[in-house]
């Protein structure tokens, strides 16, 4: 099981413990049994063109991610972590290969129906957090909601539901300006959890904060990995490899390889 | 989305200040101008706008009211027997040097028309002193109130000299004021006495048709009939007569210069002022994308945002534009806005706000979504 005692040796976090969520929607029972895949990358590979040199971000390379496990991407700067994370978030196309998210294979496909992917299929987690800083906790954690046209009444709900679960509440009227950056990442999280999307893609979520914050953010996300969702994980931090199921060395625009992490 | 449009602009507020302010000032000065250009046009025509007939009868090439030629009295009966005429009215009109006893003199333009119905000028809805029966005493003539600056503080009774004959104010008409000239409304004969006119001559004649009659039909009957002589419906000669000053003293070009500047210019404050609120916000427009916002989503989001700066851009600006309004009112340049000048004015504030949006609109639908992950 995940949440074992262990945390509450480290740093002290036994303090952070009721933020601690349960899954969305079915309250936890987590999910270890079956892990369907729910997004391929085959032999995809990414090229940029800038005047006339093609960078390679990504050779052809080919990983997937599987519902109910933590996929931790690691790799050094420049290796092309972000160029993959992109690609599964449909924010880019391959130059060659495939890209498949829950079923649907993103070449060719308009940006239309890219942006509709995004919106529905996955949670993105940014390193700066990416609130839109206008909107207060509450607003942005609505956002998705009413992207995807869910009436008010109903989104409200779901809002105040899943800013509990991060346990936010307090500050659902906040603007992100008001608050640390390990509060605007668990808002963040509840944004990329308002719309119960099976894959939830971060790239570096743990960078800009400090240790407890990240030991708080990571147990969220391993929660959610726990209660059935692909949770990838972008990073060049070690120290988070005791939370994967799976880490993926990224080397030179190349994955290396992979691993199977027993968790702790 | 009205909610997030809301709250982008109460974010920025210096710039949404600074854009509102943008939109105030173009519309401010395109009113102002408007205003203006409103003002003048009507105190071009006002001779023909103040007179109450459906057709003008004038010599065959005057195309100015304020410029009329002369006449022979014995075109008056010519166009009396035209089929269609039910009346004819003729009018004098002469110029004149008003002198009053402080010394002020002031040029100004007799305009006679026959007893007791008046058909130029005196309109018993513009008279706010005297008493059109005293316009038949010797020397009796109506004067403006906001001309009386220029008269010498004249009032109802002031005596004065006309050409150095006495005259005096029967009457007072309020916002019956010409393009230059002053005007001072009075009989058919006491405009010959005073402007020594013969008998023989008259200015225009103005024509009222027979019930049921066409009157351009009439118009069309007069002109091919009578020589030497140009009938005018009352509409057209007074659209000829705005033609011929705009384009003759350079009315028109200033105030519609003045108006296209203060489009550009607005255009291009607003615009940048947007562009540069969307440049501040770009890194929440790329989140935007990045989490599954279509274009069109963020383009609504822009557009509503413009909308609610037009909103308050225009209601701002009318309220300046209407005090300005008062204010000159109070002056004697007295002019009305019609509700659909009112609601061009909404439509050009529209415009220039949505116009202005354009170029923030280009700079964030060309964001990439994948700027999300770039810091
Ligand atoms: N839009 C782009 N245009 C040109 N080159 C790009 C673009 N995006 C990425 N690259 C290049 O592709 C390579 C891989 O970039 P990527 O962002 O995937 O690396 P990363 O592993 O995420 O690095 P970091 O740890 O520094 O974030 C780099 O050399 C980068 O400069
Ligand atoms: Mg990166």
């Amino acid at each position: 099981m995940y949440r074992t005692d262990a945390w509450d040796e480290v740093d002290g976090i036994g303090a952070f413990r009721p933020f601690l969520s349960t899954c969305y929607n079915n309250p936890c029972e987590p999910l270890r049994t079956a892990m369907p895949v729910i997004a391929e990358v085959i032999q995809a590979s990414k090229e940029f063109i800038s005047g006339d040199t093609v960078i390679v971000a990504l050779k052809p390379s080919s990983m997937e991610l599987s519902m109910g496990k933590v996929t931790l991407i690691i790799g050094p700067s420049g290796s092309g972590k972000t160029t993959l994370l992109s690609l599964i978030g449909c924010v880019i196309y391959p130059t060659s290969g495939e890209v498949i998210i829950d079923g649907i294979r993103t070449s060719g496909l308009s940006a239309r129906k890219m942006a509709g992917i995004r919106l529905n299929k996955i949670g993105f987690i940014f390193q700066q957090f990416n609130l839109l800083a206008p909107l207060t906790a509450e607003q942005n954690v609505m956002l998705p909601l009413t992207l995807q046209g869910i009436p008010d009444a109903e989104a409200k709900g779901r809002v105040r539901k899943v800013l509990e679960q991060v346990n936010m509440s307090h500050r659902a009227k906040s603007l992100p300006k008001m608050m640390s950056g390990g509060e605007q990442q668990r808002i963040a999280i509840a944004r990329a959890l308002v719309t119960d999307a099976p894959v939830m893609l971060c790239d570096e979520p743990t960078a800009s904060l400090d240790t407890q914050s990240a030991h708080i953010v990571m147990e969220e996300l391993k929660n959610q990995a726990a209660c059935g969702k692909a949770v990838a994980i972008v990073t060049h931090d070690m120290r988070l490899k005791p939370y994967a199921d799976e880490i993926v060395y990224v080397e030179n625009g190349q994955i290396s390889k992979t691993e199977i992490n027993e968790p702790i | 989305m009205l909610r997030y449009a809301w709250q982008f602009m109460k974010y920025d507020k210096a710039k949404s200040v600074g854009i509102i302010i943008g939109i105030v000032i173009s519309i401010f000065l395109i009113g102002q101008q408007t205003g203006i250009f409103i003002f003048l046009t009507n105190a071009m025509k006002a001779l023909v706008t103040n007179s109450r007939a459906d057709l003008w009868v004038v010599d065959s090439k005057t195309i100015n009211a304020n410029a009329l030629g002369k006449l022979d009295i014995r075109k008056l009966r010519e166009i009396e027997s035209v089929e269609g005429v039910a009346h004819v009215y003729p009018v004098v009109v002469a110029g004149g040097s008003a002198r009053f006893d402080d010394g002020t003199t002031a040029g100004v333009q007799l305009i006679g028309s026959d007893a007791p119905s008046f058909r130029i000028g005196l309109d018993p809805k513009k008279i706010i002193g005297g008493n059109l029966e005293r316009m038949l005493e010797d020397g009796a003539v109506s004067a403006d109130y906001f001309d009386r600056a220029s008269l010498g503080q004249a009032g109802l009774g002031t005596n004065f000299e006309i050409n150095g004959k006495n005259a005096f104010i029967a009457v007072q008409t309020s916002g019956v004021r010409g393009f230059g000239g002053i005007f001072m409304f009075t009989t058919i004969e006491k405009a010959r006495y005073f402007g020594n006119i013969p008998n023989t001559d008259i200015s225009a004649v103005l024509v009222d048709v027979l019930p049921g009659a066409d009157p351009s039909a009439v118009r069309d009957r007069i002109n091919r009939t009578i020589f030497g002589v140009r009938a005018w419906t009352s509409k057209d000669f007074a659209g000829s007569t705005v033609g011929f000053l705009l384009t003759n003293s350079g009315i028109g070009f200033s105030i519609g210069s003045l108006i296209v500047f203060a489009l550009i210019a607005g255009f291009f404050i607003i615009g940048l002022t947007m562009y540069s609120a969307a440049l501040d916000r770009i890194r929440d427009y790329g989140t935007l994308k990045g989490i599954g916002a279509t274009n069109g989503y963020i383009i609504r989001l822009i557009l509503l945002q413009a909308f609610l700066f037009s909103l308050a851009g225009f209601a701002v600006g009318y309220l300046f534009i209407d005090l300005f309004r008062q204010g000159v009112g109070k002056a004697g340049t007295v002019f009305t806005y019609s509700p659909l000048m009112i609601a061009g004015f909404f439509f050009v504030t529209l415009f220039i706000s949505l116009g202005g949006a354009a170029f923030a609109i280009r700079r964030i639908v060309s964001l990439e979504p994948a700027s999300v992950f770039r810091g």
